[in-house]
């Protein structure tokens, strides 16, 4: 089917400099944890992409010298020849799909604290990382300020040779140029201080010497926070915002616009708790409004929906769509507008899991709706393209349509296997996501900062997606509210049997940190509720609630926002140094903490609950178990562990001589059946089996590339051939 | 045969305004079609209702009185029937209402009838000719009823104004039909079907938001509006990924798909996934204050203004 | 006690799709079949009365009007749990009208003397809502049309019907057996067939006939049908929408012109 001409707009090239620009999609820089020591995930992630239409796609931030190192943290470098070779691999890959590679040369200044060089980071003034804990810059003389200034031209000349088309400064994020540029971290009273023009001399002329360098050749780009959102003390869109863009115009071939900076940069990745799509809206959309530029400008805000990318552009937002995470969840959404095909869009649901692995340093970028994100190379999946399965003629029922099981049988559908039949206990197909989805929006007023409190209706993207490539899938048969005993399963006639029944939390207060049941707490009583009870409204909640947060994600904090933007008095307790610590890494933290406040919810961290009684909770300080405290109460929401509902499974295998007169011939759990999980971990087990259900041994993983250094002389073929799946091979 | 005979609906006493309908849509045929325009509703209460029946372009008003206080379907046949012998039409409308699904088939098998319902358009050249759609309105079909002395057609509801109804000047006849004894079922009672969960896939009105609502103290507001309007309350996906209603009410192609007569439409721009879900209803009406919103490219009415400003002068039209 | 139960494989158009060249019908490359929604519930309703029914014996017959293309709504069908399967066909029947698969059908409905017909109302393509209570003219049946509700008495051959009118009101009535009824979408919740059940389906009888074979004329089809298809076209491209001007006021009331106008009748 021919796209839609309304979305031809989406398609027109445009020039960026001495380049062209196929179209307007355009990946901006974001992390994926490759860098340039995972050549092989850097070029096929990014390469997937370019399969995918996007116009253009740049690497992550990219270290220009070893005096910007940000380890444990994963950035891409181009410090020697080897950085070189290994980053040419990915400019390679987006050639060969028409797509222009972009890298973000970087320096840190004080937010990057050299673990691994043991260098010593320069900065305009000396004053500490807001961001990295007591890292102190040196100050730059002006012998230093030309040294660092060589160190991005030295940069952009090898980033030229690895094939590189456009170049970027970049200086959002509050990194060095904005540094300079800030009077919040510059303090200097000689020319590259005090005014505006004098802040500003160091990122112009960072920006001219390079394009001295490179600029015939490459297409220079800036990345610039267009307000810090600090107020007066730094820069602010209406005054040195737009001046900047005004000043250094002449030096850019296209702009990169967003907000804020690194130390809370959630309000420019702004997860979808809190901000909707197109959310710097406000700030980046005043720059061409205004016309403040000559020149191309990309920004980003999570935009998935085409009508609002042609809104975008059409009313004279941004000349290009700009996207990270919505490139992350579904690399082929420029393909899917330009097929006609937009109902397939994998759309990006804020929960900025991708983020969090950078956040926590080291693992690679992960993805809930797109499983096959970071994987392209180790694994050899490729999220549009499916092998299919070497058993196809055997028969799938999967019992359980949360996230493992909607994911699972959608990719066995994919892989063309004979049937499969996703049988639901539920009136509607989502499992979990189903109530998750409604947590976490309390009343949808308007933060105490920005955004909102618009909870997790978002989330419910994932049931979007699966039930319309379901409903797609001929052979995979949808049968929702049946719930099949072990006997029913036994004789339902399937080949292959997958468990994803899901979990429950404990009645019992049962935790991680006790590893124990809290004497008192049982959720069978009309008081003490789990959280999905709360969601289901099945029991009234009192004035005085206490909220046990053992679980350090989502889950408590969101069920202390709902009640208590539906008036309730509500109590957070943790027995950690802090509530929902993976917030921290997802970014949703500072807002959620914002929006907690307004909401008046009280907050006892290093608090372990003793025991419950009717309308008393007893706690300890874990430092100091004498130091007793009591919470009077007339609810208790207890947030602790969660229970795998396996027997169904554990019924099923216990019978091997029935399994086998039935015709059973593979039994398998996944998701949180087998260990309560994050969702995206869910999804990515029910995907990981239906990848490899024609493995020798599906429940096993198959062995992935490992991107080290091998001792010895080493091919590029030794690492492809560990492969079952490849996304490159030819479709049977 | 000549003329056009048209079958009136009552309920409960209370003629039925699809009656009306019918008799603007005969009108429109019957000058071609030749002979007299008649309508005749058949009830234990025909004479009563009778005279409303005789509009402007009616030539003679018939009534058939049943035994049966209320509907039954094979009476309703066997005085169709009597009908056809004792005025010999070309050409019958019927609603395509409940009602007239359970004993217009019969006849017009029985009696070899030209026959077509949920019909939309009637012409005459020499003879009907009727259009319908086909594959759920996506198409047209457009048929003719050849070697047919006798058509009966059932209309679809909505599609013709109404008649204004006459005030007795037109003569009334008494058909006789011999009624006694062809009941086959048996009336037990009328019950108001009982509101369970909402269902927007049955739903005939449906009043929709989206984003444009701004804020969800002001969702209330819009379903108090639909109670009034008799509408029931859907919503397009922002409104459902923001948490402020369930994903029941939502339309589109990750929510339900709905058909129903009417879709008024406030501040929904109109995404793809959204226009797959309801560009197929009857009758689409948006209010948008973006004149570009796709949802004006399948919407039969639409308006450029504030939602709330039309909200409020709705609210006062309907008391 | 024996049940019939006529269904059909219906046409689903894809979002985009062309017109044969003679304008006759649907190019088929772009039709997508499905066993029609509303005789899922039809068959359910069969089989619940079947499993409520004391002794054995008992049946439940699915039949078609259709080409091999059917097969696949019968095979459904018969996994669920019909005990055989009647499939028609006849070059004739090609573009047949309701009238004329109403008359074919009635041909076989009563070589089977079944104690309910059980119809689905309408069926999704064709939208005529029509083939019931045909059938039941042409078999002089009892018949109800758009039931909801449906409690039958074996004992007494009585059904108990709720029968489902315009603006959400119910009438309960009563029809003895043998009868036609058309069974309306959410009467019941239909159940579904196991993988099992599936493949076991292929086992049970699917009889294919033809006209001949039901003792009908080969100008049966033609002597039947209602009327004659001229030609299918896409709807007239529409203006865009008629744009509604004036204060909010005007507006306001345009609407509610246009609502209580579409919503009469």
């Amino acid at each position: 089917m021919a796209r839609d001409p309304k979305y031809d707009i989406l398609f027109e090239p445009i020039q960026i400099g001495p380049k062209t620009l196929k179209n307007r999609f355009y990946q901006v820089p974001h992390c994926i944890g490759a860098g340039s020591e995972k050549p092989g995930m850097q070029a096929h992630h990014r390469g997937m992409k370019a399969e995918g239409g996007w116009g253009a796609c740049c690497t992550e931030y990219c270290s220009i010298h070893p005096e910007s190192d940000d380890t444990s943290r994963v950035s891409a470098r181009i410090w020697d020849d080897g950085d070189v070779r290994n980053l040419a691999a990915m400019t390679d890959r987006l050639h060969q799909f028409g797509a222009l590679a972009g890298i973000e040369l970087w320096y840190g200044g004080p937010h990057a604290p050299c673990m691994e060089s043991r260098a010593t980071p320069r900065g305009p003034s000396q004053i500490a990382s807001d961001f990295e804990l007591n890292i102190f810059p040196r100050y730059m003389d002006k012998d230093d300020i030309e040294v660092v200034q060589q160190m991005y031209v030295d940069a952009a000349i090898r980033a030229r040779e690895a094939g590189f088309d456009i170049v970027y400064v970049y200086g959002a994020h509050a990194y060095l140029p904005f540094q300079f540029l800030s009077p919040f971290y510059n303090r200097r009273t000689d020319e590259y201080g005090g005014s505006f023009e004098n802040r500003a001399r160091f990122w112009r002329e960072s920006l001219y010497k390079v394009r001295e360098a490179v600029g015939d050749d490459c297409a220079i780009a800036s990345r610039f926070a267009v307000d810090h959102l600090l107020g007066p003390i730094s820069i602010q869109v209406g005054e040195d915002g737009v001046r900047f863009v005004e000043y250094c115009d002449d030096l850019v071939d296209l702009w990169d616009l967003t907000v804020g900076d690194i130390a809370e940069w959630g309000q420019n990745a702004g997860p979808s708790r809190f901000f909707e799509e197109n959310h710097e809206k406000p700030f980046t959309g005043q720059v061409k409004a205004g016309n403040h530029t000559n020149k191309p400008v990309v920004g980003v805000g999570r935009v998935t929906n085409p009508d609002t990318m042609v809104a975008i552009i059409k009313s004279g937002q941004f000349d290009i769509i700009g996207a990270a995470r919505p490139s992350i969840s579904d690399p082929f959404l420029p393909k899917k507008i330009e097929e006609g095909r937009p109902e397939d869009i994998r759309e990006c649901i804020g929960c900025n899991q991708c983020i969090s692995r950078w956040e926590i340093g080291g693992p690679p970028m992960v993805c809930t709706q797109n499983a096959t994100a970071g994987e392209e190379y180790r694994r050899g999946w490729h999220p549009e393209k499916f092998h299919p399965a070497a058993n196809r003629e055997k028969s799938v029922l999967v019992i359980g349509a949360g996230p493992a099981g909607m994911e699972c049988a959608m990719v066995l559908g994919k892989r063309q296997m004979s049937a499969v039949h996703l049988v639901e206990a539920e009136k509607e197909i989502g499992g979990c996501v189903n109530w998750i989805s409604q947590l976490g929006h309390s009343d949808g007023k308007e933060n105490l900062f920005r955004g909102s409190a618009r909870g997790l209706g978002e989330w419910k993207r994932i049931v979007n997606y699966r039930q319309i490539q379901l409903d797609k899938l001929k052979n995979v048969e949808v049968h929702i509210g049946s719930r099949l005993s072990t006997e029913q399963v036994l004789e339902y006639g399937a080949e292959i049997v997958i468990v994803a029944t899901g979990c429950h939390f404990a009645t019992d207060g049962m935790n991680a940190a006790t590893h124990a049941p809290i004497p008192g707490a049982d959720a069978s009583l009309d008081w003490q509720l789990t959280p999905d009870q709360v969601v289901s409204e099945a029991k009234r909640v009192g004035q005085r609630v206490v909220v046990l947060e053992n679980e350090a994600y989502f889950m408590g904090v969101s069920v202390a926002q709902k009640l208590a933007g539906e008036g309730h008095d509500v109590t957070l307790l943790t027995q950690a140094a802090e509530i929902a610590n993976y917030m921290d890494y997802t970014l949703e933290a500072p807002m959620l903490h914002r929006d907690l406040d307004r909401l008046g919810v009280h907050i006892h961290t290093y608090t372990m609950v003793d025991k419950i009684e009717p309308g008393l909770v007893h706690a300890y300080d874990v430092w100091n178990p004498a130091h007793q405290e009591q919470f009077e109460v007339d609810t208790v929401v207890l947030c602790t562990a969660r229970i795998s509902d396996d027997q169904l499974y554990r019924e099923l295998k216990a019978d091997k001589d029935r399994l086998e007169s039935e015709g059973i011939e593979g039994l398998y759990v996944i998701g949180d059946a087998s260990a309560p999980r994050m969702i995206v971990d869910s999804i990515f087990d029910g995907h990981r089996l239906a990848r490899e259900i024609d493995s020798p041994h599906p429940e096993m993983p198959l062995p992935f590339i490992r991107e080290r250094r091998l001792w010895g002389e080493v091919s590029n073929d030794d690492y492809v051939q560990q492969l079952r799946n490849t996304a490159d091979v030819a479709l049977a | 045969m000549s003329g056009v005979l048209v079958i009136a609906e009552s309920r409960r006493g209370e003629l039925r305004e699809v009656s009306l309908e019918l008799v603007t849509a005969a009108r429109e045929v019957a000058e071609a079609a030749g002979g007299q325009l008649k309508v005749a509703i058949i009830g234990a209460d025909a004479e009563q209702v009778g005279p409303q029946l005789g509009a402007e372009g009616v030539d003679e008003v018939l009534t058939v009185t049943a035994p049966q206080q209320h509907f039954e379907a094979h009476v309703w046949q066997k005085a169709l029937e009597a009908l056809i012998d004792s005025e010999q039409p070309s050409l019958i409308l019927a609603g395509h209402t409940i009602d007239s699904l359970g004993f217009a088939p019969a006849t017009a098998a029985r009696r070899a009838l030209g026959f077509a319902t949920d019909v939309t358009a009637i012409s005459w050249a020499d003879g009907p000719r009727a259009v319908r759609g086909a594959y759920g309105d996506k198409l047209h079909s457009e048929l003719e009823f050849p070697g047919k002395e006798c058509t009966l057609l059932t209309v679809r509801p909505g599609l013709f104004s109404p008649a204004t109804p006459g005030e007795g000047s037109v003569p009334v006849r008494a058909v006789e039909a011999n009624l006694e004894n062809v009941a086959r079922t048996e009336h037990i009672e009328f019950v108001e079907a009982t509101a369970g969960d909402v269902d927007i896939t049955k739903a005939e009105f449906l009043l929709s938001i989206g984003r444009g609502v701004e804020d969800k103290d002001n969702i209330p507001r819009f379903e108090q509006l639909a109670e009034r309007f008799g509408a029931t309350l859907s919503v397009s996906r922002p409104l459902v990924d923001a948490g402020w209603m369930p994903s029941a009410r939502q339309v589109g192609q990750s929510g339900k798909t709905v058909k129903p007569r009417v879709y008024l439409a406030f501040g929904i721009s109109g995404a793809v996934q959204h226009l797959a879900g309801m560009r197929n209803a009857d009758t689409i009406i948006a209010v948008n204050t973006d004149p570009e919103a796709p949802i004006f490219s399948v919407a039969h009415y639409g308006a450029v203004a504030d939602l709330f400003e039309v909200a409020d002068e709705l609210e006062q039209a309907l008391g | 006690m024996k049940i019939v139960v006529p269904v059909k494989q219906v046409a689903a158009l894809d979002e985009e799709f062309e017109l044969l060249d003679d304008g006759s019908g649907v190019d088929p490359d772009f039709l997508e079949w499905d066993l029609n929604e509303w005789d899922t519930f039809s068959m359910e309703a069969a089989l619940q009365i079947r499993e409520n029914a004391d002794g054995d014996g008992h049946e439940v017959v699915v039949v078609t009007v259709g080409d091999e293309e059917a097969e696949e709504g019968l095979l459904s069908c018969l996994a669920k749990g019909a005990d055989r399967a009647l499939r028609i066909w006849d070059e004739s029947l090609q573009g047949a009208d309701v009238l004329a698969v109403a008359k074919v059908l009635a041909a076989a409905v009563e070589r089977e003397s079944p104690d309910l017909v059980l119809c689905g109302v309408q069926s999704s393509d064709a939208v005529y809502g029509a083939t019931g209570v045909a059938l039941a003219g042409y078999l002089d049946l009892p018949h109800v049309a758009v039931v909801k509700g449906l409690d039958y008495d074996a004992a007494q051959a009585t059904a108990t019907v709720e029968r489902e009118l315009e603006g959400g009101l119910v009438e309960v009535l009563r029809v003895e057996a043998p009868a036609l009824l058309t069974i309306q979408t959410g009467i019941n919740e239909p159940r579904y067939a196991t993988l099992r059940a599936i493949k076991q389906a292929r086992e049970k009888p699917l009889q294919v006939s033809d006209l001949a074979d039901l003792g009908l004329e080969e100008d049966a089809v033609g002597q039947a049908a209602g009327s004659r298809a001229v030609a299918l076209k896409p709807p007239e491209p529409g203006e865009g929408a008629e744009m509604l001007n004036g204060s909010p006021a005007a507006v306001a009331a345009r609407i509610v012109e246009i609502v209580q106008e579409r919503m009469s009748g």
